[in-house]
């Protein structure tokens, strides 16, 4: 497994590369994800390859979005398909994630005003 | 009235509907297939054409887009499905002829249906009586239910002792279950609650590491009668999220990735026998969560099909919780409303209670469910803190009230420790409609049990008198007898009950007389000759068939039907004076499987059996019998052919009851106490057809208050009933094990008995004498029994269910 990242106006775009995300590969994940969110402060996560998602899943995404807040940065979420919306809505983190249709305008919301 | 279902679709095409899905469905012939195997392809054939009108009856629901009722409920007593299909559908008769020009029987073929027993006793066959009425009239209503691999356990008798054996019910698999893959639901359990603050710096509880079950729903096709609407009763099953937790699994633990497999799919395997103490049993509360996320969450998927706005849902939708087992429904809409949907609280929660309604079936402050707070927060950590929640606003709502004890019996959080959710109290708050099933259980709540929340929430509360469905009880429990009536007065009665009215014109009408006679004594030949079979005993087809068949229950007084046989036995064999007629004194019913006194009963049920059938004075007047393993199909068996109807509760104990209903449907005569629906029965038939006796519930109350009542005082007055608690004393009924029933004379000598038996015996042995002497007056006899059939009308579960829809769930028919 292999995390896709590309640059965009300073923001690193990640591609969550399975369809599935739960307890068999969270963890795995999680070590992929850690360099890619201490290399950059602006970090987009692009969720629209998933499918499923478990708790552990769901863990693994507030760790990151912890991870970045404590350093100071910032992480948001796009292209969440409708399954993967639900869980979110289950356990109400979309109340604390900013959430985007695409990476376009995931980018945008990190530009200045 | 002719069922309008399929009375046009001629023999030839259901016999290649029949032999399509033998070859097709099940791969064989039809002429290879066993027994089983026919009776799979007729079933199956029968699905199609329910299929075909449920799908009619969808689109039809879905163009008028009419306001839906759910009916939510632990137990489902169904029974055996396939006659009463037919039947409903209209298609019974020529199932039949097809079936003899395939060379088979449909009567045989039915006996190889196993009973779906997929509830304990009244509350389970109430709701199995209520879709049957929903789909007859019309009304768009639908049940939610757990589909247990094991329904209520198997009784056998060893020796005069229950013994429990699993009812396997779906080993074979059941042809009447539709699996609907593509409407499963996720439902998340246990894990913990993250605090957190969401973006806006508002508190937002994360609920995280929750394990996610699957819940697999089966729908069980419901054909009203004249097939116009056929609804649907979802079942689910629980399944594991992933067929093994892949991160155990990986680790290498496989066994446990087993384990935990298995304990998901625990939480439909099995019914809870009722009166089994329930108190802290983990498998029981995720059976009622898991029953109540996977409704809601079908629910909603339906709502939102065609409609958007959530604030819409109380004019789309109404709930019913039948008892409290589904009561975390309340809890599990509020939190999808507010925490998935957004809804503020005070929104949503206007919303959820105008949905919801809430039945209480029982009397008994001990059989309140309440689960403690710790297993809550272990398995439903989100659901506890909206109780929670819910509990505070009814605090501050109700703070100004008089007694602040009141505030704290209100609260659906009992905050003594251990602390407890209160789930009649979540209920009541919960809902807009609080109902009891009797008038007399009504008053009793209204005044004593929920008197606290009639106080606070007084035009919530209802009755809604509980119904029977006359196609199951009458139509398709007593062929011969529906076939008469239909021949005497047409066939109206099986929509509108009340048309059996007019089966009183006949009553002196010689000719009906004579066949109605004839009906009912072929009836008890019939029973005769199973009782041969099963128990290879026989019986007198002219004795009075004397039945009390229902749960055994301390309060149901099993065991004051016990002692009055015993004064009879003493009276005939001590005293040398027989009654005016030979009596049959039947038993049939199951004890919850650690219920010790229940189980002592029906041991003391077989050894009298033994003594009275055995000895040469009394064999010829007295006969008792216990029918092994009670359930819809052999209560069907005993009511058409019963003649007289035990109801013998202690006064305020039985909240309705519906034995009674069938057995007077059926023409037997009841002999009761004032209680639950007997004394509405007593009053629709007139008290001068049936045999009431004992102290009423009020007299009661004033002799508890009072604690008056002295058994060993009545004993000394009355010698009937010294001679009764003497025999127990002498071992007459344990000679090769004295002392077995030496805990009957301490039950009844204790002013404690609760169930006052020796208070009621004389009133009771007195009602039997009046009875045993009109049955002798054939003229008096069958008058009485006509009287019961045409009178009972008011007792359809048709009327019960216009009520509901009239007064809570303002549904139409569609």
């Amino acid at each position: 497994m292999e995390i896709e990242t590309e640059k965009k106006d300073g923001v690193t775009i990640a591609l969550i590369p399975v369809k599935e995300l739960d307890a068999g590969n969270a963890g795995e994940l999680k070590r992929l994800m850690a360099p890619v969110l201490e290399s950059s402060s602006s970090v987009v996560i692009d969720l629209s390859r998933l499918e499923f998602i478990d708790s552990s899943g769901l863990g693994a995404i507030l760790s990151w979005l912890r991870q970045m807040s404590e350093r100071g940065g910032d992480l948001k979420l796009c292209g969440l398909t409708k399954q993967v919306r639900s869980a979110f809505e289950l356990v109400r983190m979309h109340r604390i994630f900013d959430i985007f249709e695409n990476r376009a305008e995931a980018v945008r919301a990190f530009s200045p005003r | 009235m002719a069922a309008e279902g399929f009375e046009r679709e001629p023999v030839a095409a259901l016999q290649e509907a029949i032999t399509r899905h033998a070859q097709s469905s099940l791969g064989t012939p039809w002429w290879e297939l066993s027994s089983r195997g026919q009776f799979n392809a007729v079933a199956l054939a029968v699905r199609d054409f329910m299929i075909e009108r449920a799908v009619e009856t969808e689109r039809r629901y879905h163009l008028r887009d009419p306001k839906r009722l759910y009916y939510l409920s632990i137990e489902y007593l169904i029974g055996r499905s396939l006659g009463a299909n037919l039947r409903n559908l209209g298609l019974y008769e020529r199932c039949q002829q097809a079936l003899t020009g395939l060379g088979s029987d449909l009567g045989r073929l039915e006996e190889n249906e196993p009973d779906a027993a997929l509830g304990n006793g009244g509350l389970g066959r109430l709701a199995a009586c209520f879709l049957d009425s929903l789909a007859t009239l019309g009304m768009p209503g639908y049940g939610y239910g757990i589909n247990y691999e094991y329904g209520l356990f198997r009784q056998e008798i060893a020796n005069g002792y229950q013994r429990e054996l699993p009812d396997n019910w779906l080993a074979h698999g059941s042809p009447w279950q539709i699996p609907r893959p593509d409407e499963i639901c996720i439902v998340p359990i246990y894990g913990h609650i993250e605090d957190a603050t969401d973006r806006h710096g508002i508190y937002n509880p994360m609920w995280m590491g929750w394990r996610a079950l699957i819940g697999f729903p089966y729908d069980m096709l419901i054909p009203g009668y004249g097939g116009h609407a056929v609804h649907f009763l979802r079942l689910y099953s629980a399944r594991s999220s992933r067929d093994f937790d892949m991160q155990i699994f990986n680790d290498g633990d496989y066994i446990r990735a087993v384990e935990q497999k298995i304990q998901s799919e625990m939480i439909s395997k099995v019914l809870y026998p009722s009166d089994s103490v329930i108190v802290n049993q983990e498998l029981r509360l995720a059976q009622e969560y898991f029953l109540a996320a996977c409704s809601i969450r079908d629910v909603l998927r339906r709502f939102e099909k065609s409609h958007q706005d959530l604030r819409d849902l109380p004019l789309r939708i109404a709930i019913q919780l039948n008892d409290t087992h589904p009561a975390l429904a309340i809890a599990e809409l509020m939190r999808v409303l507010v925490d998935e949907r957004n809804l503020p609280w005070e929104e949503a929660w206007k919303v959820s209670q105008k949905c919801f309604g809430y039945t209480n079936h029982t009397l008994s402050p001990e059989a309140l469910e309440k689960w403690p707070v710790s297993l809550l927060s272990r398995m439903v950590p989100r659901h506890l803190q909206i109780i929670a929640e819910i509990d505070r606003r009814v605090q501050q709502r109700i703070a100004a009230a008089p007694e602040p004890a009141l505030l704290d019996r209100i609260s659906p959080i009992d905050k003594r420790e251990p602390q407890q959710v209160r789930m009649v109290n979540l209920a009541v708050i919960g809902s807009h409609s609080v109902n009891g099933v009797s008038p007399i259980h009504t008053s009793l709540l209204q005044n004593s049990l929920l008197a606290d929340f009639c106080s606070q929430f007084p035009a919530r509360f209802n009755n809604k008198t509980n119904g029977i469905s006359p196609r199951r009880w009458l139509l398709h429990a007593n062929p011969l007898l529906s076939d008469l009536i239909n021949a005497t007065i047409g066939d109206r009665w099986i929509v509108d009950l009340d048309q059996l009215r007019s089966l009183e014109a006949h009553e002196k009408d010689s000719g009906f007389l004579e066949a109605f006679r004839r009906v009912r004594q072929s009836n008890k030949v019939a029973l005769c000759q199973f009782v041969r079979d099963e128990l290879r005993m026989s019986l007198d087809p002219h004795s009075i068939v004397d039945v009390q068949i229902k749960r055994i229950h301390a309060y149901k007084r099993q065991l004051l039907n016990v002692l009055k046989i015993t004064y009879e036995y003493i009276v005939v064999t001590e005293d040398g004076k027989t009654p005016p007629v030979p009596c049959t004194y039947i038993f049939a019913g199951k004890a919850a499987p650690g219920y010790r006194l229940a189980k002592q009963i029906i041991k003391l049920i077989h050894e009298v059996a033994r003594v009275v059938n055995s000895d040469p004075r009394s064999e010829p007047w007295m006969r008792v019998l216990f029918l092994p393993d009670y359930r819809v199909t052999l209560a069907e068996k005993i009511i058409r052919a019963a003649d007289i109807s035990e109801q013998i509760s202690t006064a305020g104990t039985e909240a309705s009851g519906t034995g009674n209903m069938k057995l007077a449907l059926n023409g037997a005569v009841m002999i009761g106490t004032r209680d639950g629906t007997n004394i509405d029965i007593s009053n629709a038939v007139g008290e001068e057809n049936v045999f009431l006796f004992g102290l009423r519930s009020a007299e009661l109350q004033v002799m508890r208050e009072k604690q008056s009542y002295r058994p060993p005082a009545l004993c000394e007055q009355d010698s009937r009933l010294r001679r009764v608690v003497d025999a127990f004393r002498s071992d007459l009924f344990s000679r090769d094990e004295p002392g077995l029933f030496s805990w009957v004379p301490d039950l009844l000598l204790d002013s404690a008995d609760e169930h006052i038996h020796l208070a009621d015996l004389p009133g009771y042995l007195d009602a039997h004498q009046r009875a045993s002497h009109a049955f002798c007056d054939r003229e008096c006899w069958s008058g009485m029994s006509i009287r019961n059939i045409a009178r009972i009308g008011s007792f359809s579960s048709d009327r019960t269910i216009r009520e509901y829809a009239r007064d809570i769930w303002e549904i139409q028919p569609c």
